[in-house]
């Protein structure tokens, strides 16, 4: 799986593309607490714009639970965007919706902040 | 189609290999192989992370069934017996704070199938998941 990161003036927009799943979990939590740490430090929000995410099993699903603990203590706001159909099924009945709503596509996420 | 492979983390893309396989020479529905990747995953990883013994890993046996309009997947080990069907569902409305991790793997498998059954046969426990097509 690869992910890239690009800022825009409000947030870090982390952009994981491929299989979220046992192997790659542990990299992209270390990604996520990292871009969580920068973002604390100037400032800015997390989007996660998943729309190159094709599959995502419970090991992606803690890395985005991890995630999302430690945006709220480093008071960080953290938005989900633009599931796929399967991802949005694993998020939706594993009750990750209510923890993370996802939002449409990057620009609803980016305006949500 | 069957295979036999290691209980070990490593070998989760020859399990992967092995149900890609079964897709493409049995031209099965492209919307189910998520459902089936997601369950072969979590059961996998639930036999590699606790279902070995101290001489080694446990030995899987996978079999994809493609019959009357069902296609089942069915992992064997030899580990220890173990029902993973008994763990219990987490809490999926706790808050944040309080979400646990543990058992997800397990409640993702009965919601993406239409069926979940467990057995323990011949010194061997069987999980049997099904859909319909």
């Amino acid at each position: 799986m690869e992910t890239t990161r690009e800022n825009t003036d409000s947030a870090v927009v982390l952009a994981p593309a491929g299989r979220l799943d046992f192997a790659a979990a542990a990299a992209f939590q270390d990604i996520i607490e990292k871009t969580i740490a920068d973002a604390a430090s100037a400032k800015l929000a997390v989007v996660i714009d998943c729309s190159g995410l094709d599959y995502l099993s419970s090991a992606g699903l803690r890395s985005f639970l991890i995630g999302a603990r430690s945006a709220q203590t480093a008071g960080v706001k953290l938005k989900v965007c633009a599931l796929q159909k399967s991802v949005a099924e694993v998020f939706d009945v594993s009750g990750f919706s209510r923890i993370l709503p996802p939002l449409s596509d990057r620009a609803a996420a980016l305006a949500a902040l | 189609m069957q295979t036999t492979l290691p209980g070990e983390e490593s070998s989760l893309p020859q399990a992967m290999a092995f149900l890609h396989g079964c897709w493409e020479s049995e031209s099965l529905p492209e919307e189910l192989l998520f459902p089936f990747e997601l369950a072969l995953e979590e059961v996998f990883m639930n036999v590699a992370m606790h279902g070995g013994r101290p001489e080694g890993p446990a030995r899987v046996w996978l079999e994809l069934e493609h019959s009357d309009g069902r296609l089942a997947l069915s992992l064997s080990d030899d580990g220890p017996a173990f029902d993973p069907l008994a763990i219990p569902t987490p809490d999926l409305d706790a808050p944040l704070e309080e979400r646990a991790v543990g058992g997800l793997g397990v409640h993702l498998v009965r919601e993406m199938m239409a069926g979940v059954s467990y057995e323990y046969r011949d010194g061997r426990n069987v999980l049997h998941m099904w859909k319909t097509l």
